[in-house]
């Protein structure tokens, strides 16, 4: 009999627990497609498991070499989220350009993003072949030729974007090379093919991260995604490049390795979705 | 030119004196103006044309021009601001150095005397300026096309170390800080406010009124007064259209091609047009340039190796090396060259000479303001 009672009242709490839990489930699963919130994603350029510092910070790489880093720029556009249903939410026509001298470009945000759980999120690195032979008055923001100062992200003799750039310092770059062992990667090479002319090399090179943490936006709820971006597998991703023989890259042919690497530079580190 | 009536009140009192009944001077005025279009190419009167006088126009035996003129037409304002800029040193580092001093109106906007052009600190390029003219009509610039917009073009020497080597950024900032500018962009464009885009098509509104299509030639494809081709002249343009037409093209002279025409390749090694490519069934081609007002262009080719149309002619008689990508043109017959009687060259050479456009390069609207 005991027993008996003991049972019934244990069944009676779980159901009754059961229940509540349920009904605390419903309520925040109730997603209001009407309702809209942002997405800020945020790129924390590192170096290995360093901190990302420019000047004379010294790091290495898998070739062994030590160098330190004067400049880091990628443009990120064409960015999409998928929620757990597959659809995809795009946000066409925008372009961020990150540089590590310039904190607030690290912090991109989406707005106007429809209530749900995302669980994927792909973007490109660089400026898209379409908005790369667009008129002139449709450049503006970070994509105006013309507005890059000393810090240039467009190779205007052969009209293109540079998508990535990473400039430094290392020992391994012969002096009959740069006397002052200076490195300049720069990736560009959006395909070519106007005006019917020739394909040409595209490294434009789309990334795509799982978010093991849904992003769950609600009308209340503005998700933070993390990205720690390594910049050690720009020499170190599928091709090994040495900076001795790969220290001056100006075209795109060259730059293919290194769009290569860089596709894998791209981590999801943690997803915030605080209340508001 | 033709002349078409535009007010035709006047025309009708004008033809009431000689009696003549109004429906048929309308209906002769119609007839003579479609005769007009169709032979000469003129504009038809428009009773409600713009009054602004139109900046760019299209020669009438001219193809369509390519430029998208609905995006930037040449407007008065537009292109008085393009032709300041385009005289102004300011756009260089040290204010050394305007467009205009590679690009000189007497030789067709070329870089007279200089084999490769000479920039900022007497430092050399390695390629010889080209002309600038009839830009509406061409998809690509430079040697090697690797601009597609005329637009982009400016960023190019401003930015190259060799020529103006300066940030666009920089030249934008200084406009705005100078006096005369903002008054300029307003005029032109509605707005003080100078910005890139702004800069650009201003520029190119300059470079498109830059229209040569008034050499002796034209005015003979059009039955213009003064368009009279002598025997020789003529028979150089038959020679013309059959040895040298297959590059250079139509009314522009120009395909708009990359080809080898068979240069020997100088210890530069520039690729041309594999240098924007990257593929290497386009090594050693360059752009196929118009020759237009060629009697002023001079020195030739892209590296301006050649001082006299004679020897240019000389090098497609003579000395046209096989290279890999030589043009299939260019080897006929398991022949190299393009064969040429010295007679033969003269005549082309004759027919060359009626494509200077004496209008095209004494236009005082070109002229540094
Ligand atoms: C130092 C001499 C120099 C200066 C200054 C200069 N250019 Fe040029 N320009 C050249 C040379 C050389 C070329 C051919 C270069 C090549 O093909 O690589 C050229 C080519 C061009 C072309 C291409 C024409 C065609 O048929 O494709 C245009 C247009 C042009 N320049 C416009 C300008 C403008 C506008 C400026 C001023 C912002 C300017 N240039 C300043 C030397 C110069
Ligand atoms: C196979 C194509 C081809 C044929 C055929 C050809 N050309 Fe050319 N021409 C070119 C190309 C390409 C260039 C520029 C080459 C360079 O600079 O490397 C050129 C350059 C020139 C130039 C120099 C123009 C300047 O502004 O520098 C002249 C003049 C010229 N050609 C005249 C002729 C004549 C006359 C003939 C006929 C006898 C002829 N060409 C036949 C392709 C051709």
């Amino acid at each position: 009999m005991i027993t008996n009672s003991v049972v019934r009242i244990f069944l009676l709490a779980l159901v009754t627990s059961a229940t509540f839990v349920s009904c605390k489930k419903t309520e925040e699963d109730v997603i209001d497609p009407d309702t809209k919130n942002s997405v800020t994603v945020e790129f924390e350029n590192r170096v290995g498991d360093q901190k990302l510092i420019l000047g004379t910070t010294p790091y290495k790489n898998a070739s062994g070499e030590s160098f330190s880093l004067t400049a880091l720029n990628y443009f990120v556009s064409n960015i999409s989220l998928k929620n757990e249903n597959g659809t995809v939410q795009k946000f066409p026509n925008q372009y961020f350009l990150v540089k590590q001298t310039d904190a607030k470009s690290k912090l991109i945000t989406l707005k106007d993003v429809p209530s749900g759980n995302y669980t994927e999120m792909s973007f490109m690195i660089g400026v898209d072949s379409l908005k790369s032979v667009s008129p002139v008055t449709e450049r503006t923001g970070v994509l105006d030729p013309t507005s890059y100062g000393d810090d240039g992200m467009y190779w205007s003799w052969n009209s293109g974007y540079i998508f990535l750039k990473i400039e430094g310092t290392s020992v391994a770059v012969p002096k009959t090379v740069n006397a002052n062992q200076n490195f300049a990667i720069h990736v560009g090479g959006y395909g070519g093919g106007w005006n019917g002319s020739a394909k040409t090399v595209n490294n434009l090179r789309t990334i795509t991260v799982p978010l093991t943490t849904k992003a769950t936006v609600r009308a209340n709820i503005a998700p933070e995604v993390h990205l720690f971006v390594d910049a050690l597998k720009i020499f170190d991703g599928p091709n090994k490049l040495s900076l001795a023989t790969t220290n001056s890259v100006h075209s795109p042919a060259v730059a293919t390795p290194v769009a290569e690497n860089y596709k894998t530079m791209f981590q999801v580190d943690h997803v915030h979705n605080n209340k508001q | 030119m033709c002349i078409t009536i535009s007010n035709k009140n006047l025309a009708h009192r004008a033809l009431g004196l000689l009696g003549l009944r109004a429906s048929y001077v309308m209906r002769l005025i119609f007839w003579l103006t479609g005769l007009c279009t169709v032979l000469m190419g003129c504009q038809k009167a428009e009773p409600d044309a713009q009054p602004e006088e139109q900046i760019f126009q299209k020669p009438a035996n001219f193809p369509e021009p390519v430029y998208a003129l609905d995006r930037n037409r040449p407007t008065a304002a537009g292109m008085r601001l393009g032709r300041a800029l385009f005289f102004d040193a300011t756009l260089s580092r040290d204010g050394s150095i305007a467009c205009a001093e590679c690009h000189n109106q007497a030789y067709a906007f070329t870089h007279h005397q200089h084999d490769v052009s000479h920039g900022i600190d007497n430092q050399v390029g390695t390629r010889n300026s080209m002309p600038i003219q009839n830009m509406a009509w061409q998809s690509t610039f430079f040697w090697d096309g690797g601009v597609h917009d005329l637009d982009l073009v400016p960023i190019v020497p401003i930015e190259n170390p060799v020529e103006m080597d300066e940030k666009s950024t920089n030249v934008i900032n200084k406009l705005r800080k100078s006096a005369k500018y903002p008054a300029m962009f307003k005029d032109a464009f509605g707005t003080d406010e100078i910005n890139g885009p702004r800069f650009l098509q201003a520029l190119s509104q300059f470079m498109l009124t830059l229209v040569s299509g008034n050499s002796r030639y034209d005015k003979w494809v059009r039955k213009e007064p003064g368009g009279t081709l002598t025997d020789d002249e003529q028979t150089g343009l038959t020679l013309f259209r059959a040895k040298c037409s297959g590059c250079h093209a139509g009314e522009l002279f120009t395909d708009n091609s990359f080809r080898s025409n068979g240069l020997s390749i100088s210890p530069v090694n520039d690729l041309g047009r594999a240098q924007v490519t990257e593929r290497r069934e386009d090594r050693y081609k360059f752009k196929v340039p118009s020759l237009r007002n060629v009697e002023k262009t001079l020195p030739y080719m892209h590296d301006g190796r050649f001082y006299s149309i004679e020897a240019v002619l000389n090098h497609y008689a003579e000395n046209v090396q096989f290279t890999e990508t030589l043009d299939t043109l260019l080897q006929k017959n398991g022949k190299l060259g393009v064969e040429m009687t010295a007679a033969e060259k003269r005549q082309i050479i004759a027919f060359l000479k009626t494509l200077t456009d004496d209008q095209f390069l004494r236009d005082t609207r070109f002229v540094e303001p």
